[in-house]
C-alpha cells in the first residue's frame, strides 16, 4: 500500500437542499442526517484505501454534532480515519465553506470532498487552488457535482489521495465564469451566471425566468437541470470545450423563439430566446442592464446598481475535480483493491 | 413580487416600530412600570414584518408569548398595545391580558399565548373556518423552536396537511427554548426537515433578512390561497434579549448578542439595501424613525396616565363573543 499520508478534507454544507425551491418547485429535501450518513460512508471507503486522517469543516448546523456521535459509536472493525475538525470561527454562512477550504489547502490535504449543491461547489472552487475536489451532490439544481454514492466517491478520493492512480488522468480541469464589478473580480461561477431584473437577493433561488435578461454558461448538457438547461437544450457545450455560451433572453410573450426548459426540479418554464453566441476565454462580456442581480450557479448573489460596471469573463483555469469513472476504471484495470493470499 | 417604494416604507416603519416598542419596554420594565412578564421580540422584526405584509383583514394569526412583534405587524393599535402591556383599562384587552395574552380579534390577531405550542391548533381552526366559509383567508401560526417540539404543533402539522388547510407554520427558531439550546432539544436539527414527514413543503430562510422572508412567505400565502395546502417555513433568527426580561442569559456566549447586533441586524441591513438601491432616501428613513419614536413616547405617556382595572371589572370580559 502506498505510504502517502496527506489528509483528505471533507466540506459538507449543512444548509444545502432546504431553500425555497421546496415550495416553488418540487425539489426534494436533503436532511442533515443523510449528509452525515454520506460522510460515514465516505470514511469507511477512505479507510479501505489507506487514508488515515481527515480534516472536516466544523459547523453548527448539525453535521459536526452527528459526526462526532457516529465516530464515538463506530464499530470495533470500522477503523475509520482519524477525523479532526478544522479550527476556525463559524459564521453559519458561505464564509464557512470558503474558510474551511482555504485552511484545508494550507494544511496540505491531498483532495477535498465537497457535499453540497452547485452553490457550495462554487465557493469551494474559489478557494481550492490546485487541490482536486470530489464533487458530491446534496443540493437542488446540481449540474457541477455528481449524484453519486458516497462510498464510491470515497474509494476514488482515497485512491487519488494515496497516490495510487495517475493523478493527471484522474482529475479534470473545469471552466469558471469570473464576475467583475467596476473592474474588480468579486466572485465566480462554475456552471452559470444569470442577469436578473430582481432588485434584491432575497431568498436567492430563481424561479421567474421572465425576469432574466442574460445567461452565461461554462458548459451546458442537454440533460441538465437548472438554468444551464436553457443553453443545453439550444446548443450543448461540453465541460472540456474551450468556450462557453451566452444566451440573451426575453420575456416569452415578446420573443419570436421560446423554449421549455427544466429550470428547477419539477418546474418547466417557458423562456424567450433572443440570441445565442459562444464566448471565449478572457473576452469580457459587458452587462447592459441598469440594475439588477447576478445569480451565480442558480442563486442570486450580487446586487448591482446603474452606476456600476459589470462584466463576466470565461476562464479555462477553474478547479480540478476527480473523475470518479476514470479512477475506478484504473482501479479495476490495475487491481488496486485486489489482495492475493498465498 | 417586486416591492414598491410604498411597500418598503411600510416595512421599515413596521420593523422600526417593533424595535422601538421593545427597546422602550425593556427600559420601562426595568423601572418597574410594567406588571407581569414580558418577552421581547427585538432582533426578530424581519420575520413578523415579512410575513404579515402578505396578510389582509381576511387572515388570522396566532402568536407565542413573544408576541408584540406579531401584533404590531398585523396592524394592532400601538396605543392599545402599550396600554394593555401596562395593564390599563384602555388596553386592547382592557388591561386583563397583558403581554402574554394580548389579542385583537378585529385585526385577525387571535392572541399571544402563554402555552408553548398553543397557537398551531388555533391556526388550524382558523384555517378550517376560512376554507369552509370560502373567505380566501389564510391562517399563520408563529411558533418558537420550543413550541415546535410540542405535540400540539406536530398534530397541527398533520391536521393541516390531511385537510389541506390554508395554513402557514412559521417557526421562529431563535436558538433557545427559554434557556435550552435547540441543538440539545431537537432530534432533527432543522425544523424544515420535518415538513416532508407531513407531506408539505418545508423551507429554511434567514430570519434576519426581510427580503428573503417576504419572498418566501409570499409564495406560501399564494399557495395557501390557491387551495394547495399548508407550508412550513423555518426562520433562523436571534433574539436580542433574554427569554424574559430579567433573564441573566448565562446560557449564551458573552459576545453573542453584540456580534449579531453588529453584523446581522435586520433593520440595519434593510436600511443599507433600501438606500443603496436608490429606492429610499436616508432622509426618509430618518423621518420615519422620528415619527415612530414620537408615537412610542405618546403611547407610553397615555398608558401611564390611564387607569388600572378595578374590582368592579373582575367579572367582565370573562367570555368573548364571536
Amino acid at each position: 500500500m502506498a505510504q502517502h499520508q496527506a489528509p483528505v478534507g471533507i466540506v459538507a454544507n449543512p444548509a444545502s437542499g432546504r431553500d425555497v425551491r421546496r415550495l416553488v418547485a418540487r425539489a426534494s429535501a436533503f436532511p442533515v442526517s443523510e449528509k452525515c450518513h454520506m460522510i460515514t460512508r465516505l470514511l469507511a471507503a477512505l479507510a479501505a484505501t489507506g487514508v488515515t486522517r481527515v480534516l472536516a469543516m466544523p459547523d453548527r448546523g448539525g453535521i459536526t454534532e452527528r459526526l462526532r456521535r457516529a465516530i464515538a459509536t463506530q464499530g470495533p472493525h470500522d477503523g475509520w480515519p482519524q477525523v479532526e475538525f478544522v479550527e476556525m470561527p463559524i459564521e453559519d454562512g458561505p464564509a464557512d465553506t470558503l474558510r474551511a477550504v482555504e485552511l484545508m489547502v494550507a494544511a496540505g490535504v491531498a483532495a477535498i470532498v465537497v457535499l453540497g449543491g452547485d452553490g457550495t461547489h462554487r465557493l469551494a472552487a474559489s478557494a481550492c487552488g490546485e487541490t482536486p475536489i470530489m464533487a458530491l451532490s446534496t443540493g437542488t439544481n446540481n449540474v457541477f457535482p455528481e449524484i453519486r454514492e458516497a462510498t464510491i466517491a470515497g474509494i476514488a478520493t482515497g485512491l487519488v489521495a494515496t497516490g495510487r492512480v495517475d493523478a493527471t488522468r484522474a482529475s479534470r480541469r473545469n471552466k469558471v465564469l469570473r464576475v467583475e464589478v467596476d473592474g474588480q473580480q468579486t466572485d465566480l461561477a462554475v456552471v452559470d451566471a444569470a442577469i436578473s431584473n430582481h432588485r434584491w437577493i432575497g431568498s436567492k433561488a430563481l424561479w421567474h425566468p421572465e425576469l432574466l435578461s442574460q445567461l452565461f454558461v461554462t458548459f451546458a448538457e442537454s440533460d441538465a437541470l437548472g438554468l444551464s438547461s436553457i443553453a443545453g437544450l439550444l446548443c450543448p457545450v461540453s465541460r472540456r470545450a474551450a468556450h462557453g455560451l451566452r444566451i440573451d433572453l426575453l420575456p416569452p410573450e415578446r420573443a419570436a423563439v421560446t423554449l421549455k426548459a427544466p429550470i428547477a426540479p419539477g418546474l418547466m418554464a417557458s423562456v424567450g430566446i433572443a440570441g445565442v453566441c459562444e464566448i471565449r476565454p478572457s473576452e469580457p462580456q459587458s452587462i447592459h442592464s441598469g440594475s439588477g442581480v447576478i445569480a451565480l450557479d442558480g442563486e442570486r448573489e450580487i446586487e448591482f446598481r446603474p452606476q456600476q460596471r459589470v462584466a463576466i469573463r470565461l476562464g479555462l483555469d477553474g478547479p480540478l475535480t476527480i473523475d470518479t469513472e476514470e479512477v475506478m476504471t484504473q482501479a479495476a484495470r490495475d487491481g488496486l483493491l485486489v489482495s492475493r493470499h498465498a | 413580487m417586486q416591492l414598491s417604494r410604498a411597500d418598503l416604507l411600510k416595512a421599515y416603519r413596521t420593523m422600526k416600530m417593533i424595535r422601538e416598542f421593545e427597546e422602550r419596554l425593556h427600559i420601562e420594565f426595568a423601572a418597574g412600570e410594567v406588571p407581569g412578564f414580558v418577552h421581547l421580540y427585538a432582533g426578530e422584526e424581519a420575520v413578523a414584518t415579512g410575513v404579515c405584509m402578505h396578510l389582509d383583514d381576511r387572515d388570522k394569526i396566532t402568536s407565542t408569548h413573544r408576541g408584540h412583534g406579531h401584533c404590531l405587524a398585523k396592524g394592532c393599535d400601538v396605543d392599545g398595545m402599550m396600554a394593555e402591556i401596562f395593564g390599563k383599562t384602555n388596553g386592547l384587552c382592557a388591561g386583563k391580558g397583558g403581554s402574554m395574552h394580548i389579542a385583537d380579534l378585529s385585526k385577525g390577531m387571535l392572541g399571544a399565548n402563554g402555552i408553548v405550542g398553543g397557537g398551531p391548533p388555533l391556526a388550524c381552526g382558523a384555517a378550517l373556518a376560512a376554507k369552509k366559509l370560502g373567505t380566501g383567508g389564510v391562517a399563520v401560526s408563529f411558533v418558537g423552536d420550543g413550541g415546535a417540539n410540542q405535540g400540539t404543533t406536530l398534530e397541527s402539522l398533520n391536521l393541516a396537511a390531511i385537510w389541506s388547510l390554508p395554513c402557514i407554520f412559521v417557526i421562529e427558531n431563535n436558538g433557545y427554548a427559554e434557556s435550552t439550546s435547540c441543538k440539545y432539544a431537537g432530534a432533527c436539527h432543522d425544523f424544515a426537515d420535518r415538513a416532508s414527514g407531513f407531506n408539505m413543503p418545508g423551507v429554511t430562510v434567514d430570519g434576519h433578512d426581510f427580503f428573503a422572508v417576504h419572498e418566501v412567505t409570499g409564495e406560501a400565502v399564494r399557495r395557501a390561497r390557491m387551495g394547495n395546502g399548508p407550508t412550513l417555513i423555518e426562520c433562523k433568527v436571534n433574539r436580542y434579549y433574554g427569554h424574559f426580561e430579567g433573564d441573566a442569559q448565562t446560557y449564551r456566549a458573552r459576545d453573542e448578542v453584540k456580534t449579531i447586533r453588529e453584523t446581522r441586524d435586520c433593520i440595519a441591513n434593510f436600511e443599507k439595501k433600501a438606500t443603496s438601491s436608490g429606492m429610499l432616501a436616508a432622509s426618509e428613513l430618518q423621518e420615519t424613525s422620528r415619527e415612530v419614536l414620537a408615537q412610542i413616547d405618546d403611547a407610553v405617556a397615555k398608558a401611564k396616565a390611564a387607569a388600572r382595572p378595578g374590582a368592579a371589572d373582575l367579572l367582565t370580559h370573562v367570555y368573548v363573543s364571536y
